[in-house]
C-alpha cells in the first residue's frame, strides 16, 4: 500500500501527476513508432528517447519510495568528496543531457573539500536538481555543478546552476515556498508539482542539511548545504 | 503556395518535435516555442494560423499566453488547441472565451488526433 508522504498532503495526486508526463511521452512515441513511416535513424532516436524517459520516471519512483521509507531506514553518514560524487553523477547523466542537446559539467576546484552525508541520498538530491535544470535550461547550454564552502568553511554547498528564461519574481516566491513546505496542489504551480524538490528537501533534512534556491537573471542555482567534514584538517 | 504557419508551444521538446514532424508531413509550416515568453514573440513574427498549446510550461503557464493573445484584436482570433496531461481538469466552455477551440488529452490521444483537431479549427 502506498501511504501519504505526510499527513494532509496530496501525495498520491502529486506523484501521479508527476509520472503522467513521462508516461504520456513514452506512449506517444510508441504509438508513432507503431504508425511507421520513419527512417531507421529516427526510429533509433525515438527508442532511445523512450528508454531515457523511462529511466527518469523510474528515478522518481525510486526517490518516492526512498522518501516514504526515510524514517524507517537506518543510513550512515560518512565523509564524502563531493567533487568526485558530482563527477560520477555527470557520467551517469551525460547520455540524457546529450539526447536533449544540453551539457553538464562540474566546476573544477583547486582544493578538495569533504562533507558529511549519506552517499545515496546526496546523489539523489544532485540527480534531482540536475533533472530539474534539464527542464529549465535552454538548448545548447551547459548546466554547471559547483562545490564550495560557506560559513567559514563549516558548511559545504553543492549547487546546480541552470541557464534558462529568467524566473519572474512571483514564480520565485512560489518556488521558495515549495522549498520550505510540502508540494502545493497541481493548480498552483507554474510547471511542476515541486515533488522532486520536496523529496530533495526531505533527503537533505535527514542529513541535517537544507536545500535552497538562488535566483539569477538568466536562470537559477538550486543548492544543498551540508556539514563540512573535519577529516581533512586532521591530516 | 505558402504553407499554413502553426505554432506549437510545449516544453517537452521530444513530443513537440514529433508533432512538428507529423504536421510538416501534411504540409504545415511548424514552429516550436518551449515557453510562453518565446511564444508571444513568435506570434508576432510568424502570425500562426493556429496554436497548439500545452498548459504546464516552464515559467509562465499557458494561461498567461492566452490572456496575452486576447489582449490584441489581431491575435485574439487565432484558434488554440490545448494539448495537455491536465485535460480532465479543464472545460472547453470555460476556455472558449480565450480562443480555445479543442482540448486534447495527451494521455489518451492518438498521434492522428492532433491533425484532425487542427484541420477542424482551420475550416
Amino acid at each position: 500500500m502506498v501511504g501519504p508522504l505526510n499527513d494532509g498532503l496530496p501525495s498520491l495526486v502529486t506523484a501521479a501527476h508527476e509520472l503522467k508526463s513521462p508516461l504520456a511521452l513514452m506512449r506517444q512515441l510508441a504509438l508513432m513508432l507503431e504508425d511507421g513511416g520513419l527512417s531507421d535513424d529516427e526510429q533509433k532516436r525515438m527508442l532511445r528517447q523512450i528508454s531515457l524517459t523511462s529511466e527518469r520516471a523510474l528515478r522518481l519512483t525510486n526517490d518516492l519510495t526512498r522518501s516514504i521509507r526515510l524514517s524507517e531506514a537506518l543510513f550512515t553518514l560518512e565523509p564524502i568528496n563531493p567533487q568526485q560524487l558530482c563527477e560520477d553523477i555527470i557520467h551517469e547523466l551525460e547520455p540524457l543531457f546529450a539526447a536533449h542537446g544540453r551539457n553538464v559539467r562540474v566546476a573544477s576546484r583547486k582544493h578538495p573539500l569533504l562533507l558529511v552525508a549519506n552517499r545515496d541520498l546526496l546523489r539523489r538530491i544532485i540527480m534531482n536538481f540536475s533533472d530539474n535544470a534539464l527542464n529549465y535550461t535552454d538548448i545548447n547550454t551547459t548546466i554547471e555543478i559547483k562545490v564550495g564552502s560557506i560559513n567559514s568553511g563549516k558548511t559545504i554547498r553543492l549547487g546546480v546552476r541552470d541557464y534558462g528564461p529568467a524566473m519572474p519574481i512571483n514564480a520565485l516566491k512560489l518556488l521558495r515556498g515549495k522549498l520550505a513546505y510540502a508540494p502545493t496542489t497541481i493548480h498552483a504551480r507554474p510547471n511542476s508539482s515541486g515533488l522532486g524538490l520536496y523529496i530533495a528537501g526531505q533527503f537533505a533534512d535527514a542529513m541535517n542539511g537544507k536545500i535552497g534556491v538562488i535566483r539569477h537573471r538568466d536562470g537559477a542555482t538550486f543548492y544543498v548545504d551540508l556539514q563540512a567534514s573535519w577529516q581533512l584538517s586532521l591530516l | 503556395m505558402k504553407k499554413t504557419p502553426i505554432l506549437i508551444v510545449d516544453d517537452d521538446e521530444w513530443l513537440a518535435e514529433q508533432y512538428k514532424r507529423s504536421l510538416n508531413s501534411q504540409g504545415y509550416d511548424v514552429t516550436i516555442a518551449s515557453h510562453a515568453i518565446a511564444a508571444i514573440q513568435l506570434v508576432d513574427d510568424i502570425h500562426p494560423s493556429a496554436i497548439i498549446l500545452d498548459v504546464l510550461l516552464t515559467g509562465s503557464t499557458a494561461f498567461a499566453l492566452l490572456h496575452e493573445l486576447q489582449s490584441y484584436s489581431d491575435t485574439g482570433d487565432i484558434p488554440v488547441i490545448i494539448c495537455t496531461n491536465l485535460a480532465g481538469d479543464l472545460s472547453i466552455e470555460d476556455l472558449k472565451p480565450y480562443g480555445v477551440r479543442r482540448i486534447l488529452d495527451k494521455t489518451k490521444m492518438l498521434p492522428s488526433d492532433l491533425l484532425v483537431a487542427l484541420r477542424s479549427v482551420l475550416l
